[in-house]
C-alpha cells in the first residue's frame, strides 16, 4: 500500500519537477558556473577566474547604484501597495454604493502588460497631463520620469497604479472570510472600529498581509519591464534596476560571466528577503 | 467552310479591336513582350551563373534587426521573392537593433544562427571574426557601390551586403533659416551666433529626445567623427592600445562637451520626450534645428508633407566637418546554413530587382547602395547632400562605429553622458567612466 502511495506521488510530482529542473534550477545552476568565468556569450573559450567577477561586483559603482535604486524602489512600492490595497479592500468590505465597479475599476490594469503601463505613463508624463496644466492654466511639473530626482516618484505612481488593484483584490478575499461573530463580540465589549481594526481585522488578515508583503517585495525587486517602456533605466542611470544592470551587462556589454555574478547576488537577495518576510510574518499569523 | 473563314475573320477582327482598345498597336505590344522577354532573358543570365532557384521548397530563417524606418520592408521583399522564386519563403524574426539584435544573435550562435541576418555594418565587425558569417559572392556584390563594401570587407572577402545608406548631421527648419536670415554655420562660433539669435527671438535652438539614451550616443559619435577622428582615423585602436584616453584627450572632451549645448539649447522636457514628439515638434516650428539622422525624414514627412529641411554637419573645432554617412541595412549570411542556392535566391532579387529597390527606398527614405538606382521620394535636404558629396565632404561613421562599438561601449557611454547632464555624476567621471569601459570597446 505504502509503495502504491509513493508511485502515485511520484507520479504527479515527477511532470512538475522535471519543468521545474530544466527550466529554473538547471538555468541557475548555470548561471552559478558563469559567474567564476569570463565569458563574453559568444566565444568558446569560458576562462575560470575564480571568485573575481563576485570582488569586481563591490567596486562596480554602477552595480551598487542599481541595487540602491532597486531597494528604494521595492521599499517605497512595499509600503504604498500594502497600506492603500488594504485601505481600498476594506472601504469596498464595508458596503458602499457600486462596489463591483470600483472593484474592475482598480483591478483593470493589472491585466495591461507593465510593457505598456511604461508606455502609458510616459504619454502620461510628457503628454496628457502637460496638456491638461495647459487647459487649467497651471504650472505643475509632471515631467516625473525626466528628471534624476522624481524619476522614482513617477515609477511608483506608474506601478502602483497597475497593482494595487490587484493586491487589494487579495485583502478583499481574506476580509470576507473575518466570521461576523468576532466583529460582534468586540462591539459588544465595547470596542471602537479603530480597536477592531487593529485587534481584529489585522491580526485576523495575516495570512493575506504575507502573500502581499512576499509577492510585491519580490516583484518589485525584480521590476524591469515597466522600465523597459517608461525611463529606459534613465535619465542617465537613475532608475537601472539591478535585472536591468544585469541584462545589459550580460547581453549588452557582453561580459556573461560578470552578468551572472549579478544574477546570483540578486538570486540570493530574493531568497534571503522571501525566508526573512515569510518567517516573520507566519509567526504572527492566527487561526480564526 | 464559309462558316470556318467567318470565324477566322471575327476572330482577328477582335484581335484587333482588344489591341487597339488597349491603346497600343499589336507591333508596339509585340515589341515591348520582345523587350520584356529580353530584360527578362537579361536579368536571368545575370542571375542564372550563381542563382539557382532550389527545385523543392525551401523555408529560410531571417533574424532582422530593423531601426524604426525599416518595419514593414519584409512583407515588400516577401512579395518580390513569391514573384521570382515561388519555392522560397522567408520566415521572419524582426526586432529592434538597437535593443534586441545583439541579444538574439548571442542566443543563436549557441543554438544555431538564422540562414540571413539583416543588421548594421559594424555589425559585420563584430560577428566575422567568429568565423560565422558567409561570405557575398561578387555577383551580388558588383551590383552595389563600391563604397558599401569597404566597411564589411575582412582580409580581403566581404561579408555584408550594405543596402541602403542613411546620412547624419544638423537637420534645419530652411524657411526658419531664409525668415532669420542664418547661414549655414561651418564654425561652432557661427553655431553658437544662431543659438544666441534662435533664444533672443524665443526660438528653441535645438529639438532633442534625450529620453532616448542611443539618440546622445548617436550624436556623439556624430561630434567625434568631426573633431576626432577626422585628426586620428585610428583614435578607438589607439585608446585601446593606451596611447590615449577619454580623460585625456581635448578632442573627445569638447566632443562630449557638445552634448551639454544641446542640452542647454533644447526643450526642458528632452528627458520626456520621444522621438516622434520631438520631429513632430521640429515640423511645427518649435525648434530650429536637430542633429539627428535619416530615420527622422519619415517622421518630417509623415506628419507633414511639405516641410521644407536640409541638412548640415555639425560644426567641429576646426571648421572641416563633414556630414556623416552611415551604410545602414546589411545584409549577413550564415556561413553553416544548408541553403545557400536558397540564399543567393534572396540575394539575387535584393540586388537586382530595381522595382523593390525603389520601393523600400521611397518607404524607408533612405539612400540607394545598389547601382542605378534612386529613391523617387521628395527628400528636401538632397540638395545639400548632393553639394556635401560633390565636395568630397562626406565621412563614412562605420569608420568610428568599428573601432568603437555601438553595443555595450557607445551606448553606455551615452548613460553616463546623460548621467552627467542630469547632475548625477561628474563630467571626469562620464569621462572616467567610457575609460574604464575600454575592454568592451571593442567587438574582439
Amino acid at each position: 500500500m505504502t509503495k502504491k502511495m509513493t508511485r502515485q506521488y511520484l507520479v504527479l510530482v515527477l511532470p512538475g519537477f522535471i519543468i521545474f529542473t530544466i527550466g529554473l534550477i538547471l538555468p541557475m545552476l548555470m548561471a552559478l558556473r558563469y559567474s567564476f568565468t569570463s565569458w563574453d556569450g559568444m566565444s568558446k573559450v569560458k576562462e575560470y577566474v575564480g571568485f573575481q567577477n563576485y570582488i569586481d561586483l563591490f567596486h562596480d559603482r554602477d552595480f551598487l547604484s542599481a541595487w540602491w535604486f532597486t531597494i528604494r524602489f521595492t521599499i517605497g512600492n512595499t509600503i504604498i501597495q500594502n497600506v492603500f490595497a488594504l485601505l481600498f479592500a476594506v472601504a469596498l468590505d464595508s458596503g458602499i454604493k457600486a462596489q463591483k465597479l470600483y472593484r474592475t475599476a482598480f483591478f483593470v490594469p493589472c491585466l495591461i502588460s507593465s510593457l505598456i503601463v511604461g508606455f502609458i505613463w510616459l504619454k502620461m508624463y510628457s503628454n496628457v497631463l502637460p496638456a491638461v496644466n495647459d487647459l487649467l492654466g497651471t504650472h505643475f511639473d509632471f515631467l516625473l520620469f525626466g528628471n534624476k530626482d522624481t524619476v522614482l516618484t513617477g515609477l511608483l505612481i506608474a506601478n502602483n497604479w497597475q497593482w494595487i488593484g490587484y493586491w487589494m483584490l487579495i485583502y478583499l478575499a481574506g476580509l470576507q472570510s473575518i466570521p461576523a461573530e468576532l466583529y460582534e463580540a468586540a462591539r459588544v465589549d465595547g470596542a471602537g472600529s479603530v480597536s477592531r481594526f487593529f485587534n481584529i481585522t489585522i491580526p485576523m488578515l495575516a495570512p493575506a498581509i504575507t502573500i502581499c508583503v512576499v509577492g510585491i517585495t519580490t516583484g518589485s525587486l525584480k521590476v524591469y519591464d515597466l522600465l523597459v517602456s517608461s525611463t529606459k533605466g534613465g535619465p542617465g542611470r537613475a532608475s537601472t534596476s539591478i535585472i536591468y544592470q544585469t541584462y545589459t551587462t550580460a547581453i549588452n556589454t557582453r561580459q556573461y560571466g560578470y552578468g551572472s555574478a549579478m544574477s546570483v547576488t540578486l538570486v540570493i537577495a530574493l531568497l534571503l528577503v522571501a525566508l526573512i518576510q515569510v518567517k516573520q510574518l507566519k509567526a504572527r499569523e492566527v487561526q480564526a | 467552310m464559309k462558316r470556318k473563314m467567318l470565324t477566322i475573320l471575327m476572330s482577328m477582327t477582335m484581335l484587333t479591336s482588344v489591341l487597339s482598345g488597349c491603346g497600343t498597336s499589336g507591333k508596339e505590344t509585340a515589341e515591348k513582350t520582345e523587350t520584356d522577354a529580353s530584360a527578362a532573358a537579361e536579368e536571368k543570365s545575370q542571375s542564372d551563373e550563381t542563382t539557382q532557384e532550389p527545385s523543392e521548397e525551401v523555408t529560410l530563417t531571417v533574424l532582422a534587426g530593423q531601426s524604426t524606418t525599416d518595419a514593414g520592408i519584409e512583407d515588400m521583399i516577401d512579395e518580390a521573392l513569391a514573384e521570382k522564386y515561388p519555392n522560397i519563403t522567408l520566415e521572419w524574426e524582426c526586432v529592434d537593433w538597437g535593443n534586441d539584435f545583439q541579444p538574439k544573435m548571442q542566443q543563436y550562435m549557441q543554438s544555431g544562427l538564422p540562414d540571413i541576418m539583416i543588421g548594421k555594418a559594424q555589425d559585420v565587425a563584430t560577428y566575422a571574426p567568429q568565423g560565422i558569417l558567409g561570405e557575398i559572392d561578387s555577383t551580388y556584390l558588383d551590383r552595389v557601390l563600391d563604397a558599401a563594401s569597404e566597411n564589411v570587407t575582412i582580409d580581403g572577402k566581404t561579408y555584408g551586403l550594405v543596402y541602403n545608406a542613411l546620412y547624419q548631421g544638423v537637420y534645419y527648419n530652411k524657411d526658419m533659416f531664409k525668415e532669420n536670415g542664418w547661414e549655414i554655420p561651418k564654425t561652432v562660433d557661427e553655431l553658437q551666433a544662431i543659438i544666441d539669435d534662435c533664444k533672443k527671438k524665443g526660438i528653441t535652438p535645438f529639438a532633442s529626445h534625450m529620453v532616448d539614451t542611443w539618440s546622445i550616443g548617436n550624436v556623439t559619435m556624430q561630434f567625434a567623427m568631426n573633431d576626432v577622428f577626422n585628426h586620428n582615423p585610428t583614435w578607438g585602436d589607439d585608446f585601446r592600445a593606451g596611447k590615449t584616453s577619454f580623460a585625456d584627450s581635448e578632442e573627445m572632451k569638447t566632443a562630449y562637451r557638445y552634448n551639454e549645448l544641446i542640452y542647454q539649447n533644447t526643450f526642458p522636457e528632452t528627458f520626456s520626450t520621444e522621438q516622434t514628439d520631438c520631429d513632430a515638434k521640429m515640423v511645427k516650428g518649435e525648434a530650429a534645428m536637430k542633429v539627428s539622422g535619416s530615420w527622422s525624414i519619415q517622421n518630417f514627412l509623415d506628419i507633414d508633407e511639405n516641410f521644407n529641411f536640409g541638412i548640415f554637419p555639425f560644426p567641429n573645432q576646426t571648421g572641416d566637418s563633414k556630414l556623416i554617412f552611415e551604410p545602414n541595412i546589411t545584409i549577413m549570411t550564415s556561413a553553416d546554413s544548408e541553403h545557400q542556392d536558397a540564399i543567393n535566391c534572396v540575394l539575387d532579387v535584393l540586388t537586382n530587382d530595381k522595382e523593390l529597390a525603389v520601393e523600400i527606398y521611397d518607404y524607408t527614405k533612405t539612400a540607394a547602395m545598389l547601382k542605378d538606382v534612386t529613391p523617387t521620394f521628395a527628400n528636401p535636404s538632397q540638395a545639400d547632400i548632393d553639394d556635401y558629396a560633390a565636395k568630397g565632404m562626406i565621412v563614412d561613421v562605420t569608420l568610428g562605429n568599428n573601432q568603437l562599438v555601438w553595443g555595450g561601449f557607445q551606448e553606455e557611454n551615452a548613460k553616463d553622458i546623460a548621467a552627467w547632464l542630469q547632475g548625477d555624476c561628474t563630467f571626469e567621471d562620464a569621462l572616467k567612466a567610457s575609460d574604464a569601459r575600454v575592454d568592451a570597446s571593442s567587438a574582439n
